[in-house]
């Protein structure tokens, strides 16, 4: 079954993107697309239930040659383990939620088929990657769902921002993509294969053939790869076309930039987690923590609404790879499936408000034209102009007006913000921070230490800056009386999904995660604990408690509860129970402190107002420049991007000469002495001078035979014609 | 026999199109595109007949003895790669034709004429195997082409052709010359001359790899592999020879610009494998073993080729230039394919080979739409044309796709196997390769938004949507390009144990 399930889960959002595109190239309009795509990911959606039943213990790929040369070949198949499963059940119950909601969002669009038939795309893109068993045809699918990205990101190009934001986002990755295929590229050359699983698979010949001496450039190849989710998940250094992204329609801002697409990146990363290395393991460990420290410092400072949280995806997506670079390979993957649904939550919670201000914006348009003119000038060239629907500082007290909306938001910033216990995001955080301080404890590890500090901070940043948000948007006072007069709760189409997401960002659905026998993580042959690391004695082998079971949460908060007063449990996922006991209590402990002091300060602030964000932003005043210009990663882009074109104009001047002075070089045709006297014609002109001047002697000819071109061309062909047979003839009596 | 009607009845159609009526020009038309969809139906039932499980030539006529004075012979016949181009070459006939159907204002007669007469030199070059008859079938594509773009080009046609004309011949004189040491040489058995001379190629193969036969002699190769060298470099073209390509194609009509980057160029590369790389294994050995300057000789022409190509179409302004220069970078890809000599890096080259051929014919063709409506290609002239022509927008989306190695379509596949192949001898050039992806990338998308994205330029708000007959031209190459991308096999499975048979004989010195 496992087979035609998949199958059928990919054809269906493919065949609603075909009825599009043979449609569309026949001229015809078909008005119906929504119905159409959704159906198509409700139906992908059932069959990923109905695949849930089909997780075997130890799982094998279903494979067919794609690609057969004559001693290699490449096959593409499907890998079902439990971890697919839950990813597909995410990517459709998210895809058709976004897909429900733009019923409602996007319905005023003139492009509103086109936006289906993309979204189409995408899902059929993404469950591609999430399927494959490959790295080739995670790779294809990688790239599609870029392609898919692209187009919606774009989907109004006719806005300048847009047009500038689609091609940034899909070259910003592309670089990261190519650093991934260098890193397949490496795997193959070893390996004569690219497939993960079996026994030919990557994961199994790296456990058997590569040796000590191997693992510097397994480490290489491990970071190579990982450069793919850099760009993906927008990691630090490539993260600054996810903010960009936020041009494009706010469902797709939810689905493809905070809940799937992005999280892409982290799936990667946890399929790779058997070939990576100590050293790759840290590197990842390192990118991801830090990324989540500094998107969500850049995070505080942000007025419009969709970029507080663009960055504060990218700094959970620094969460996440910051789990699976300390070898917590499930709460990694656990904080990926909370995030998919409170983000999604939160990004579609912003677009009902964006939505409830559109007519607004509408109508407001030409004042704001007329506004930007005397805009501050260097705000305008940062491409900070936030559209007034976005703008935080024109909301509040929204919370009578939209009381769906607000409630829903306000579960999911619990969520994110690790509000303990009956938040689904607490407990994937909670695992995140055990996991590392685990890791640190074991391998007495200062490096993870650090880590745990860099972890902790960002958790409380993100509580902060999220409560900031809620309480800006919805509390106090409205700011724009104009606009709140506007603004009314969305319709039905687009806060059933809201309701819907809300409730799954309670942890009772999320139980899969809490089983230890659904979700294992694979084994790490390459990794090894460093040297002098004092692993801590395993004070219960072979214990097989399972915690936390599929009945839910109650059970779980309870084992919590028992680990709490000291009782030898199995926790985390890595076995060590000793230290990964003591690193949860301390990891919970600590997270609660700090998710609880980010929402009293922000509260102070904003709600309260007893401590005003203007004079602190004075009184450090570098410090908010740094979180105010993003730390100035775009202008460095900018100034490298000149640099590069001033590069590679040189590169021009000098790469006839060079190049031609070595083909005559190596030919050995010529002496040294003959050569030098060469150079001087062989400059950059030579390679096209030359031909003019010897079309210049051949004029002669050419004047003649042009003669012959005006008019008597019939008269020509027919003499070539006679020449050929004459040719056959004269030849053949020889 | 099949295959000696398939090629010579566009010069049939040559003949009846000459002898018909000057004023009638749409019975012209139509006869001309009768004349090359038979090729394109014969090239069908070749493809779907060709055994795909032996390397050997099918589908033989002859070897009839034609010059006997020197042992010259007609002899043709086919295998997977010959097939395979010969399909492309067939299916871009009646589209070039359909595509010349509404934008060539005078004498429709004898640019017909000349375009058949072109096809038959095409089809006849990709399934010679003599030697002496692969240089005619080489040297009759060059008339028709420098009458084409030198009669129904744009404002400097004349220049183009002529620089087009004498590069090619530059390329040909050395190569004849080539061609006659191989055939004095032919007959040379440790030093004592035997036999007959000849000029036939699986002869010639089978000597070359022959112990003491002077043809199989390492340096005689080296030399002899660098006269079809660069023969071959001017139309492939690869650096520093490419410089007549970029003139040729902005001066050449859209049907024309169409067949010189599907065809003409895989000409070059056709060349390179089925001589250079079979017949002269130690010569070629020389310049790709990966020791020393020489050893990396081919693989650096490849990147070189790449990058310089890529980073030419960044600097580019005119549509149908930053096209013609994208070529340059692509076929880049095939050299560096080629170079690996293993089995990815030729099938990727010869994958290359066919895709390129397709998207790039894509690319001219959808070039010529735009031309055809705003009478200019400056890419910074136009603007926002997504609002006003969604369905061209959509299409010209798919082959910028395409071309630049999007996953799912054609191109991908070719580059990154030649890519896989090539990291296995030389790590350093391929990965400095691949910034070629990138620059790729950028120029393409840069386009984009500069033709189709933004507000839409008041200048344009007329413009039409691409025609029924613009759409026809496009669909079977779009079709191609996504089933390849899709199902690769279905083009590998032709020239696989050809490839292999290759690779054997390269391994064999």
């Amino acid at each position: 079954m496992v087979v035609p399930l998949i199958s059928f889960i990919l054809l269906c959002p493919l065949a609603a993107f075909a009825v599009f595109g043979i449609l569309g190239l026949a001229n015809k309009r078909f008005p119906r697309q929504d119905y159409l795509s959704t159906a198509a990911m409700l139906i992908a959606l059932a069959c990923s239930f109905l695949l849930l039943r089909e997780v075997v213990p130890s799982p094998e790929a279903h494979t067919v040659d794609w690609l057969s040369l004559g001693n290699v070949t490449f096959s593409m198949g499907f890998y079902l383990d439990s971890v697919t499963v839950i990813m597909l059940i995410v990517v459709t119950l998210v895809s058709s939620l976004v897909h429900i909601f733009s019923m409602g969002y996007m319905h005023d669009d003139p492009r509103y088929p086109r936006f289906f038939a993309y979204l189409s795309l995408f899902s059929f893109s993404m469950l591609f990657l999430v399927v494959s068993d490959n790295l080739l045809g995670i790779y294809i699918g990688w790239e599609l769902v870029g392609l898919c990205s692209y187009l919606l990101i774009g989907f109004w190009f006719e806005k300048d921002s847009a047009a500038n934001a689609c091609k940034k986002a899909f070259l910003t990755t592309r670089v990261g993509d190519v650093g991934m295929f260098i890193g397949m590229m490496m795997l193959f050359t070893k390996f004569q294969t690219l497939s993960l699983y079996g026994e030919d698979g990557i994961f199994t010949l790296a456990a058997s053939q590569l040796t000590t001496g191997d693992m510097v450039w397994l480490s290489i190849a491990g970071v190579l790869i990982f450069c793919g989710a850099i760009g993906k998940s927008a990691q630090m250094p490539l993260h600054t076309w996810l903010p960009d992204a936020m041009e494009g329609p706010t469902p797709v801002s939810a689905l493809i930039h905070a809940a799937t697409m992005v999280a892409a990146g982290v799936y990667l990363t946890a399929r790779m987690f058997p070939i990576l290395t100590e050293t790759s393991s840290l590197v990842i460990a390192y990118v991801g923590g830090i990324t989540a420290l500094v998107a969500a410092t850049i995070a505080i400072v942000r007025f419009d609404i969709k970029r507080v949280l663009a960055y504060s995806t990218i700094s959970q997506l620094g969460y996440m790879m910051l789990a699976i670079g300390a070898g917590s390979y499930v709460a990694g993957l656990f904080h990926l499936t909370t995030h998919a649904f409170f983000k999604a939550l939160l990004f579609l919670g912003s677009g009902s408000v964006i939505h409830a201000f559109h007519a607004m914006h509408a109508h407001a348009h030409d004042d704001e034209k007329h506004d930007h003119e005397h805009a501050d000038d260097e705000e305008y060239i940062l491409g900070s102009e936030i559209p007034p629907d976005q703008d935080m500082r024109n909301m509040g007290g929204l919370r009578h007006k939209m009381p769906i909306t607000f409630i829903t938001m306000l579960i999911a910033t619990l969520s994110i913000s690790g509000v303990p216990f009956i938040f689904s995001g607490f407990w994937s955080k909670d695992k995140i921070l055990a996991g590392v301080l685990g890791r640190a404890m074991e391998w007495n590890s200062i490096h993870h230490y650090i880590l745990f500090v860099i972890a902790l901070l960002a958790a409380g940043i993100t509580a902060f800056y999220m409560f900031r948000l809620i309480f800006m948007t919805f509390f106090g006072e409205p700011r724009n009386q104009e606009m709140h007069e506007m603004a009314h709760e969305s319709p039905l189409s687009m806060t059933v999904p809201l309701i819907v997401l809300a409730l799954l960002s309670f942890p009772a659905v999320n139980t899969l995660w809490f089983n230890k026998d659904y979700v294992k993580p694979p084994q790490q042959s390459h990794l090894h604990a460093p040297t002098h690391a004092q692993l801590a004695p395993d004070t219960k082998t072979g214990g097989t408690g399972v915690a936390l079971s599929l009945f839910g949460v109650s059970e779980a908060v309870a084992a919590e509860e028992d680990a709490g007063q000291g009782t030898q449990d199995v926790h985390g996922d890595d076995g060590h129970h000793g230290s990964a006991h003591t690193a949860h209590t301390i990891a919970m402990v600590l997270s609660i402190i700090v998710a609880g002091l980010g929402i009293f300060l922000s509260w102070l602030f904003y709600h309260r107002r007893a401590l005003s964000a203007e004079s602190v932003a004075t009184t450090f005043r570098p410090v908010y420049n740094l979180f105010w210009h993003k730390y100035y990663f775009d202008e460095f882009y900018d100034g490298v991007l000149v640099a590069l074109t001033v590069w590679k104009a040189r590169l021009f001047a000098r790469f006839d000469g060079s190049v031609v002075d070595g083909i005559v070089n190596g030919v050995g045709l010529v002496t040294r002495d003959i050569l030098a006297a060469f150079v001087g014609f062989f400059d950059n002109r030579v390679v096209d001078g030359l031909v003019n001047r010897v079309a210049k002697i051949t004029w002669a000819i050419g004047g003649r035979i042009r003669r012959i071109q005006t008019g008597a061309i019939q008269t020509y062909l027919f003499v070539v014609l006679v020449g050929i047979v004459l040719l056959i003839l004269i030849f053949r009596v020889l | 026999m099949l295959l000696s009607l398939m090629i010579f009845i566009p010069l049939l159609g040559m003949i009846v199109v000459l002898l018909l009526p000057r004023e009638s020009e749409e019975l012209v038309k139509r006869v001309t595109l009768l004349f090359t969809l038979i090729p394109l139906a014969l090239a069908v039932y070749l493809f779907i007949t060709y055994d795909r499980s032996t390397a050997g030539t099918q589908f033989f006529h002859g070897p009839v003895p034609w010059i006997d004075a020197f042992n010259i012979q007609y002899h043709i016949g086919v295998d997977g790669l010959s097939v395979t181009l010969l399909l492309l070459t067939a299916l871009l006939g009646p589209i070039c034709v359909i595509a010349s159907w509404r934008n060539i204002e005078k004498g429709i007669k004898a640019y017909m004429a000349l375009f058949l007469l072109l096809e038959t030199g095409m089809l006849g070059f990709f399934a010679a195997l003599d030697l002496f008859l692969f240089y005619v079938f080489f040297e009759l594509t060059l008339l028709p082409m420098y009458f084409l773009i030198g009669i129904w080009g744009g404002p400097r046609r004349e220049y183009a052709a002529i620089k087009f004309f004498l590069y090619t011949l530059f390329g040909s004189v050395l190569m004849l010359v080539a061609m006659i040491a191989v055939y004095l040489n032919s007959n040379i058995v440790n030093g004592v001359a035997e036999g007959l001379r000849t000029f036939d190629i699986p002869t010639l193969i089978t000597l070359a790899a022959t112990q003491g036969h002077a043809l199989a002699d390492s340096d005689f190769q080296i030399w002899v592999f660098l006269g079809f060298f660069i023969g071959f470099a001017v139309k492939v073209p690869i650096f520093p020879f490419h410089t007549w390509l970029p003139d040729a194609h902005v001066e050449a009509p859209t049907a024309i610009s169409v067949i010189l980057a599907g065809i003409l160029l895989k000409m070059g590369t056709y060349g390179l494998v089925r001589v250079n790389m079979a017949m002269f294994p130690q010569g070629l050995d020389h310049f790709t073993n990966g020791i020393g300057f020489w050893g990396n000789s081919l693989a650096l022409l490849g990147f070189i080729n790449i990058v310089y190509g890529s980073f030419c179409a960044l600097a580019q302004t005119d549509f149908k230039k930053l096209v013609a220069y994208s070529s340059i970078g692509h076929m880049g890809f095939v050299i560096l394919g080629l170079a690996a000599r293993n089995d990815p890096g030729i099938t990727g080259a010869i994958l290359q080979m066919f895709n390129h051929g397709v998207i790039s014919a894509m690319l001219f063709l959808l070039v010529g739409v735009l031309y055809d409506r705003a009478h200019h290609r400056e890419i910074n002239g136009f603007g926002g044309l997504g609002t006003r022509m969604p369905i061209y927008t959509g299409i010209t989306t798919l082959a910028f796709m395409a071309s630049l190695g999007l996953p799912g379509l054609s191109g991908f596949v070719g580059e990154a196997l030649s890519l896989l192949g090539a990291y296995d001898k030389f790590k350093f050039l391929t990965i400095l390769s691949t910034i070629g992806i990138v620059v790729g990338a950028a120029y393409f998308l840069w386009t984009l938004q500069r033709v189709f994205l933004g507000t839409l330029n008041p200048k344009y708000e007329a413009l039409s949507e691409i025609n029924g007959r613009e759409i026809l031209t496009l669909v079977p190459l779009a079709i191609l390009t996504v089933l390849l991308g899709v199902w690769p096999n279905l083009a590998i499975d032709m020239f696989r144990e050809s490839v292999t048979n290759l690779i054997n004989v390269l391994h064999a010195i």
